[in-house]
């Protein structure tokens, strides 16, 4: 079984970069996420909050070049390097969900 | 029985001998058709023997003499045996690449064109013919304006022969021989003092064997003053052979010699010609008739047999360099040739090859200098370096140089920013893995074209999708590297979006309709972006910027040369600024604004550039200090091309310490088109003991076994 890298996590779109396309015509587009809850942590309940770079591309890239700031997002997806100089990690978004009424 | 000693484009380094019948000496120079094994060949008949060393029964007989042309002149045959003796090439290849594809085969030559004037009964008939016989009425018509030459109707695409021929036949045109017309030399500009001494001096010994090097800065008038020597030459009776490095410069080149040399027969020859067009001139050359002839490299063997002077315009250019086959040098091939009938030699540059530049100042030619602009009021412009250290780039280009193109755009001048890089970026890479695009058939990068999403070799010209993501790693985000001009004209398009903007690359070229079209346009454009095919010899009365990027990438080249291309490219670059009665500005961004060349460069001194680096490869033991050559080997197998040249070095001659042999090396583009190309070097201060190996050796190479792979030896290589 392949090592397992599946991310789920909800928040708000805090910045959307302009839809852009690679060099073989596919969609992408960067955002960054803000995230608010709270989760349980040695043995209590504790609030958590981060901000979190993603990228999506094509039908995912489109959807969140026409949403708005401040929409509320569930996405899925995996974590891979930014580059192979810098390891952190960036979330690739492969499905995203947007919340009723926003 | 009559032997006949023939020159055939065949590999092999020798004469063909074939029985002939009523042959004489007269015949030698003749081209001839003979059978060679299961084909037909033409060939060139280099002597008339009475006996063979072949065997009587295994002798053929010749098919036929093609007196049609007649023979090719001793001083020719001369040329061609110099070529083949100095280059180590075999003479058939020699002859095969010196003569019009036309004359390469048996098919018949062009008649010497005539005059075709209209009789009055073909005025009659002219008004008898209906108007949906219409080629045959444009004809009629443009004959009724008055008499016209073959190239005149052709000129007009009336000059079907069918129809000249039914019109004759009929006895409403007849042919007759052209009118001699004597040439003219329109005086066009006053002389600077300068000029005229410069003059003053080539004129002198004029009628002998002479190499001089005509050293002047961009704008100082060197066309002028060759002109002017033209004319001299064509008042004794002469001939004149014109050598230029750029086919896309010779059309407007021609136009100008027309407006100057009125009733001169002035003949092109490249090989972007017409089959016929070509051939056409090279009769009118052969027969005495053309004065001037005027081409590329190849046109360095048309027959002149009035040849009394011989131009090699921008004589420092790479193209005046065979790549393929025999490898000559046009303009060593011109002094050659000048040597052989006693002509006179006109190197031309603002920068001249450090080899003729040397030759000048030691004293083998002559040097004659122009330091000084024709135009009093266009001075040299002025060339800033910029510092991308002090003034980082954002998107390739630096604030001062998009600074400086507004300004431009405001005051409704013209700028060109120089990029000898088209496409869009140079690399597709993988910024996850680090996958870089490559070509399959070449040790080289693909190129990004993002206008058409292709990928380009610009080395084999294959091209391909792009792929859609990374083939290492699947990552979809690969990444461009690098700019090209597709880049620039792109950025640029957005900084300044009310500005026509203007692409000028070979691509360019492809897209539109040819070089001199886009030129017409390029006159409109407020910011040219152009590659070299920009630099040269084109005039924009309103260009007073030019910006370079990029020019770092020259400096730090593995070839020795690079540094004086990129010092003559630059100026040539620089000489597009300012030629009017407006001031030309350069910008050059550089990381290394420091480096000698940039540093001679904005001083416009390139003798001082050029004595130093003459200093450095003098001490390094370089051109033009030794003489080199190249054994090369290509294979699709790389092992075997170096066994072949180790083989090869294993099979050199005695050389007792006057020869250096390098070890085998990959050539600097390893692979191209799916094949490996190593070579070995040869260096030697003594050109007569290299020549002497060369030929010991060349022998010895045709019987080395080459099991798969092509060799060939290049003599004043100037590619590694």
């Amino acid at each position: 079984m392949a090592p397992a890298n599946r991310v789920t996590v909800a928040g708000r779109l805090i910045e959307l970069d302009a839809l852009r396309y690679t060099p073989a015509g596919i969609p992408m587009l960067k955002f960054r996420l803000q995230h608010d809850s709270v989760q349980t942590e040695a043995g209590g309940e504790r609030k958590v909050s981060f901000e979190m770079a993603a990228v999506a591309f094509e039908r995912e890239a489109k959807l969140l070049a026409a949403a708005k700031l401040g929409s509320r997002v569930k996405v899925n997806g995996f974590l891979a390097a930014r580059s192979r100089s810098s390891r952190t990690p960036l979330l690739h978004a492969t499905q995203i969900e947007f919340a009723e009424g926003d | 029985m009559t032997i006949l000693r023939v020159a055939l484009d065949v590999p092999l380094p020798t004469l063909f001998d074939y029985r002939a019948e009523a042959a004489t000496r007269a015949d030698i120079g003749c081209r001839v058709l003979v059978p060679f094994g299961k084909k037909r060949l033409v060939g060139v008949i280099w002597d008339v023997a009475t006996k063979s060393e072949v065997a009587d029964s295994r002798l053929r007989s010749v098919e036929k003499i093609l007196r049609e042309v007649a023979p090719l002149p001793p001083e020719w045959l001369a040329l061609a045996e110099f070529c083949s003796g100095y280059y180590h090439g075999p003479l058939g290849e020699v002859v095969a690449a010196a003569l019009p594809p036309r004359l390469r085969t048996a098919k018949t030559v062009p008649l010497a064109p005539r005059d075709y004037v209209l009789t009055p009964i073909g005025r009659e008939a002219l008004a008898a013919t209906p108007s949906r016989h219409r080629r045959l009425r444009a004809l009629l018509e443009q004959l009724a304006r008055g008499r016209a030459s073959d190239s005149e109707l052709d000129a007009q695409r009336t000059g079907s022969r069918n129809l000249l021929r039914h019109g004759i036949e009929k006895g409403w045109i007849v042919s007759m021989e052209p009118e001699r017309s004597e040439p003219r030399f329109v005086h066009a500009h006053e002389l600077t003092s300068e000029q005229e001494q410069a003059i003053g001096a080539l004129r002198s010994e004029l009628e002998k064997f002479r190499v001089s090097l005509l050293f002047g800065v961009t704008g100082s008038g060197k066309t002028e003053i060759y002109l002017q020597l033209i004319a001299e030459v064509l008042a004794r009776g002469k001939q004149v052979l014109i050598l230029v490095p750029e086919i896309a410069l010779t059309p407007a080149l021609e136009g100008a010699f027309r407006d100057r040399f009125p009733g001169a027969c002035i003949v092109t020859q490249t090989s972007a010609m017409a089959e016929l067009e070509r051939v056409r001139g090279w009769l009118l050359a052969h027969g005495g008739r053309a004065d001037i002839v005027l081409g590329t490299r190849l046109a360095v063997f048309t027959p002149l047999p009035r040849l009394g002077l011989v131009v090699v315009d921008e004589e420092q250019d790479a193209s005046f360099k065979q790549r393929e086959g025999v490898r000559y040098s046009a303009r060593d091939l011109a002094i050659a040739r000048a040597r052989i009938v006693g002509a006179s030699v006109v190197l031309c540059s603002a920068t001249p090859s450090l080899e003729s530049f040397h030759r000048a100042t030691s004293g083998k030619y002559e040097l004659v200098a122009l330091t000084r602009r024709a135009i009093d009021r266009a001075a040299l412009p002025a060339i800033r370096l910029i510092d991308t250290r002090v003034h980082p780039s954002q998107e390739g280009i630096v604030p001062p140089l998009l600074e400086a193109l507004a300004a431009r755009l405001a005051r409704g001048e013209q700028s060109l920013v120089f990029l000898n890089r088209r496409g869009y970026a140079p690399t597709l890479a993988c910024p996850a893995c680090g996958w870089v695009k490559g070509c399959r058939r070449c040790s080289a990068n693909m190129v990004v074209h993002l206008a058409a999403r292709r990928l380009r070799c610009h080395h084999c010209g294959l091209a391909e999708g792009i792929p859609r993501a990374c083939p290492e790693c699947g990552n979809p985000d690969l990444q461009v590297f690098g700019r090209g001009t597709q880049r620039i004209e792109l950025l640029l398009g957005e900084k300044f979006p009310q500005a026509r903007i203007l692409r000028v690359d070979s691509d360019a070229v492809r897209a539109r309709n040819g070089l001199e079209d886009l030129l017409e346009r390029a006159a409109h454009a407020d910011i040219l972006v152009g590659t070299q095919i920009l630099a040269k010899g084109h005039h924009f009365e309103r260009l007073t910027l030019a910006g370079v990027l990029n020019a770092d990438s020259g400096l730090f080249s593995s070839d020795y040369r690079a540094g004086e291309r990129t010092f003559a490219q630059l100026q040539q670059v620089a000489g597009r600024a300012g030629r009017a009665n407006l001031p030309g500005e350069v910008l050059i961004q550089t990381r290394y604004p420091e480096h000698p060349l940039y540093q001679s460069l904005v001083r416009h001194d390139y003798a001082g550039f050029a004595k130093s680096v003459l200093a450095e490869r003098r001490e390094a033991g370089f051109p033009p200090f030794v003489f080199e050559a190249a054994l090369r080997a290509e294979s699709r197998d790389e092992s075997r091309a170096r066994r072949f040249l180790r083989a090869a070095i294993g099979r050199a001659p005695q050389r007792g310490g006057a020869i250096t042999v390098f070890d085998p090396a990959p050539m600097s583009l390893a692979r191209l088109a799916g094949v490996e190309r190593a070579q070995v070097l040869l260096q030697s201060r003594s050109r007569p003991r290299l020549q002497a190996f060369l030929r010991e050796w060349s022998d010895s190479l045709y019987r080395t076994p080459a099991h798969g792979v092509r060799w060939h030896l290049d003599v004043d290589p100037i590619e590694f």
